[in-house]
């Protein structure tokens, strides 16, 4: 009961914020990509927290998710939100193709098949010029402001969205990790020879998840094209700033926890657009380094996320409520 | 089944890992209620025949049939759904789960059965320890206890076959004889025990036939008497 009444208040302060900024200036564009990178994370969390396999290709669904809603306007006039799905569906379709040669490998192989897969994407992105506009890349087409268009005059709407998104995959994350999936999951996880005997489909699980982390991925890339409203291959398939700017996000605030990569983007976002607010003056890179070895000292002080943080809190802060 | 046909009935079976391969046409039966055991050196391809039997190996030719079905095309996770449980070498639990996740874990295949609770009321009468610690963390229990935990969790499926593999593996010998009073009282409740052990004594103790594997073969078979009293086994396994 307290849980919800928790829960519930984050959620009206977070809906309230987004009113308290200026909204044309720059802060609520930070504080858009800062829920959407949080619901990418999250989303990210299923497959890396809840099967423990730590994809470093995300950025191949994301992309796909992007061209494809982008295109589908472009080439035919179709809404963002039903070229959401269709975004969706080719993700799933991408996840399947890849997790099935991978999903075997165990830690770094994985991430290293991962990592080569959303490369492989880029490239197959700036070449096939005719459907993606190569490297020159794509400009969301503007058309009348109006819900059903998925088209804002303004940020506010796309910070709702963004918001909404992230309150839905954060939902889903969480139910998974408590259903028979979820369970079964866990078994995987923390003992796989006795999962195996005991009669558990370790594949077929870990495909499942990776299908439903693919298909939500790529879902969220229409949510950033229409944000964005241009993009080019570079950026969306991009394995630095989105494959694993996910997976540090999700790390850095505990990995296989809902609260987590919530947490992880609250502070990854906002201080590396801060770090370059305040240093793109100085040398070259110099904003990049400060950025890093914050990152560092960060994970040295707590190895195992900023959740640890969250959680002596919130107990200490039960203790008080009960004496 | 007619009660002619063996439980379980391997012949001919080859099995390796990529290149290598550890067995070479193994014979093996067993009937329903049977208790054996497989002896013999380290790496003799003990555990690659339960593995075979759980379809854990890659690769596999030969005959494995068990109670009527051809195990050769089954999938891993589709073993325990015939009966099987297979309780693996080294002390496997969920560390991270109390007791009583562990040993529900291990009716998994048979969720929906609606005696979970009172099958594992028989294995808190069998262990009774583990009574007592159903709520702590399996990765928090003594070796012994874990053991415990890991045939619990088998039993918990009232598999028809029990696969051992050196359940008494780095034991106090207190606990190895708790222990294998334990498999004397699951064999005479009526499950059929495959049994694979190091400790060649042990095993002819309470095993009633046994086979003894050199390299990957079949060197010898017999009843745990006609074993015993063998000078080879004598002379190799007891150190008489
Ligand atoms: N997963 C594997 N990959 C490659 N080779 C393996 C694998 N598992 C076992 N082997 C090899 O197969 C041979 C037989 O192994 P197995 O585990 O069946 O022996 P064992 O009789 O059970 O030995 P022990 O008494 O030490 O448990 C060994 O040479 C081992 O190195
Ligand atoms: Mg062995």
């Amino acid at each position: 009961m307290k849980r919800w009444i928790a829960i519930l208040a984050v959620i009206a302060i977070a809906a309230v914020l987004p009113l308290l900024l200026s909204p044309t200036g720059y802060w609520i564009r930070v504080l858009t990509f800062t829920l959407l990178f949080a619901a990418m994370a999250q989303v990210w969390n299923i497959i890396g927290g809840l099967a423990n396999q730590t994809s470093l290709g995300h950025a191949a669904f994301f992309g796909i998710g992007a061209y494809t809603s982008t295109i589908l306007v472009l080439k035919f006039g179709i809404s963002p939100w039903i070229g959401m799905f269709a975004g969706g569906f080719l993700g799933g379709i991408a996840a399947l193709i890849i997790a099935v040669p991978t999903m075997r490998l165990q830690g770094h192989y994985f991430a290293l098949a991962t990592l080569a897969f959303g490369e492989v994407m880029r490239v197959i992105a700036n070449v096939w010029t005719s459907l993606t506009g190569g490297p020159v890349g794509l400009s969301v087409p503007f058309v009348p402001p109006s819900i059903a268009a998925y088209s804002f005059k303004q940020l506010l709407p796309h910070a709702y969205i963004a918001l909404i998104a992230l309150i839905i995959v954060t939902v889903i994350f969480e139910a998974i990790r408590r259903s028979a999936m979820g369970y079964r999951l866990r078994a995987i996880k923390e003992n796989p020879a006795a999962a195996e005997v005991i009669g558990i489909d370790t594949t077929k699980v870990k495909l499942q998840t990776a299908v439903i982390s693919g298909v939500l991925m790529a879902m969220l890339g229409t949510l950033y094209a229409q944000v964005a409203v241009f993009f080019d291959p570079d950026t969306v398939f991009s394995a630095a700033s989105i494959s694993i700017r996910v997976a540090l996000i999700a790390i850095l605030g505990g990995v296989g926890t809902a609260i987590g990569p919530i947490l992880g983007a609250l502070f990854i976002i906002p201080v590396e657009e801060l770090m370059n607010d305040l240093f793109s003056s100085g040398a070259a890179g110099l904003s990049q380094l400060i950025f890093g070895v914050i990152l560092i000292a960060v994970i040295l002080w707590r190895p195992r996320g900023f959740i640890t943080v969250f959680d002596s809190l919130m107990a200490r802060f039960s203790n008080k409520a009960r004496s | 089944m007619n009660a002619s046909q063996p439980l379980l009935e391997i012949k001919g079976l080859n099995a390796g890992y990529g290149e290598i391969e550890v067995l070479h046409g193994i014979d093996l039966q067993m009937f329903e209620g049977e208790f054996v055991c497989i002896i013999g050196a380290n790496t003799a391809g003990k555990s690659t025949i339960l593995r075979a039997i759980s379809r854990l190996v890659p690769h596999v030719t030969g005959t494995l049939r068990f109670a009527g079905n051809d195990l050769s095309n089954r999938a891993s996770h589709d073993i325990p759904t015939l009966g099987i449980a297979h309780v693996p070498e080294g002390r496997h639990v969920f560390s991270d789960m109390m007791v009583e996740e562990n040993l529900m874990l291990g009716a998994f295949t048979a969720r929906h059965a609606k005696d979970l609770s009172s099958r594992m009321e028989g294995i808190f009468e069998l262990f009774p320890r583990l009574r007592e610690r159903r709520g702590q963390l399996a990765g928090t229990l003594s070796g012994g206890e874990q053991q415990m935990v890991a045939v619990g969790r088998a039993l918990m499926l009232q598999p028809k076959l029990l696969l051992l593999d050196e359940p008494s593996h780095g034991l106090a010998p207190k606990v190895v004889e708790e222990m294998h009073d334990a498999f004397t009282k699951i064999h005479s409740r009526g499950t059929s025990i495959l049994l694979v052990e190091q400790n060649v004594g042990l095993a002819l103790d309470v095993a009633t036939r046994g086979y003894v594997l050199e390299s990957g073969r079949i060197a010898l078979q017999g009843t745990s008497a006609e074993l015993n009293e063998n000078p080879a086994v004598r002379a190799a396994y007891l150190g008489i």
